[in-house]
């Protein structure tokens, strides 16, 4: 009996330790992205990205497998994985690596909302930029979920149409709105 | 009567214009379940593919376009959820493997997933949009992830 409850013990200090602390893999995501011109817009989900999140830490980490964007039409699909846009053949996945700021003020424990600011590394097509975000987390007894929303800059990427449809058709500020859940 | 001919001709090339672009606006939609499959592989295999050299893996599956490789991936069921969009997602993955082949249905195709269960060795086919990798900073492996799926036979 002493033996098993020993064994027992030892069993759940192995699997408390088999994880960090706080930290939380998602569940379910979305990310979508919206571009805006005179000419179309164009709208495309993602619901195949993975993220982690380190309720002591801060880490924010999320890795996007690019080439799960689904837009309504296939054309534009196209578009968006060629080489001169996203190259996503070559560069099949996005990943940001943040930090969510003054962590001392947020307690992932307590139900309610929390209004975060998120700063961090956004790598899409190999270039790597700094990028602030403004997010928040809903928290409800053992689930979070995180949503953000910002702006990203195509041209920081290295991602420039001078010519032809897309230069005319994609803007060049895309509204990026995320949401995980943990 | 030249001016006649002339402005027949005219009149078939801008139509057969319109139509071609009509058409490559309004492409339907890529049928991955009634299209041919790439390749027959086991989620083992693919896994280790990807694990052993990425680069060459991803030029073999992922095509420049998006329209990337249709796999039939044989493998057994290590765990069914389903995702933000209700679709249900069927990991294949051995015991031995550091990582699996994540499979998600569509909701056209949820149904073929009644009465699969964890254990059950099954061949799924769908298109592949990323490969398994340890990523350093997630701090775990990635499935290969397969969209479009459906249950393609039972072992």
């Amino acid at each position: 009996m002493r033996k098993l409850l020993l064994l027992a013990i030892a069993a759940i200090t192995l699997s408390a330790f088999a994880t960090l602390p706080g930290k939380l893999k998602s569940t379910g995501s979305l990310i979508t992205f919206y571009s805006h011109t005179a000419f179309e817009d164009i709208e495309a989900n993602n619901y195949k990205s993975i993220a982690v999140l380190n309720t002591e830490s801060g880490d924010v980490i999320i890795s996007v497998p690019m080439q799960s964007f689904e837009f309504e039409k296939r054309m534009m699909q196209k578009h968006f994985n060629q080489e001169n846009f996203l190259n996503t053949a070559k560069f099949p996945k996005a990943k940001f690596i943040g930090q969510i700021q003054n962590m001392d003020s947020h307690d992932f424990t307590k139900p309610g909302e929390l209004v975060l600011t998120i700063h961090g590394e956004m790598t899409i097509k190999g270039e790597t930029q700094p990028v602030k975000m403004e997010a928040s987390a809903l928290v409800k007894g053992a689930k979070i979920k995180l949503i953000t929303a910002f702006e990203l800059t195509l041209s920081d990427y290295g991602i420039e149409f001078s010519s032809g449809k897309p230069s005319k058709n994609i803007a060049n500020a895309i509204q990026v709105s995320a949401s995980f859940l943990f | 009567m030249n001016r006649k001919k002339i402005l027949i001709g005219v009149s078939i090339i801008l139509a057969a214009g319109i139509t071609i672009i009509a058409y490559m606006l309004n492409m339907p939609e890529r049928d991955v379940q009634g299209a041919d499959s790439d390749y027959q592989i086991p989620a083992t295999a693919l896994v280790q593919e990807y694990l052993d050299d990425a680069a060459s893996a991803n030029a073999k599956y992922l095509d420049a376009s998006g329209e990337s490789s249709i796999l039939e991936v044989t493998g057994i069921i290590a765990n069914i959820s389903r995702d933000s969009k209700n679709q249900v997602v069927i990991l294949l993955q051995s015991d031995d493997d550091p990582a699996g082949v994540s499979c998600t249905f569509s909701l056209e195709t949820n149904a073929s997933t009644n009465g699969l269960s964890v254990g059950k060795e099954v061949i799924i086919k769908g298109v592949i949009r990323s490969g398994a990798a340890y990523d350093k900073d997630l701090e775990m492996f990635e499935p290969v992830i397969i969209e479009k799926a459906d249950l393609f036979d039972m072992l």
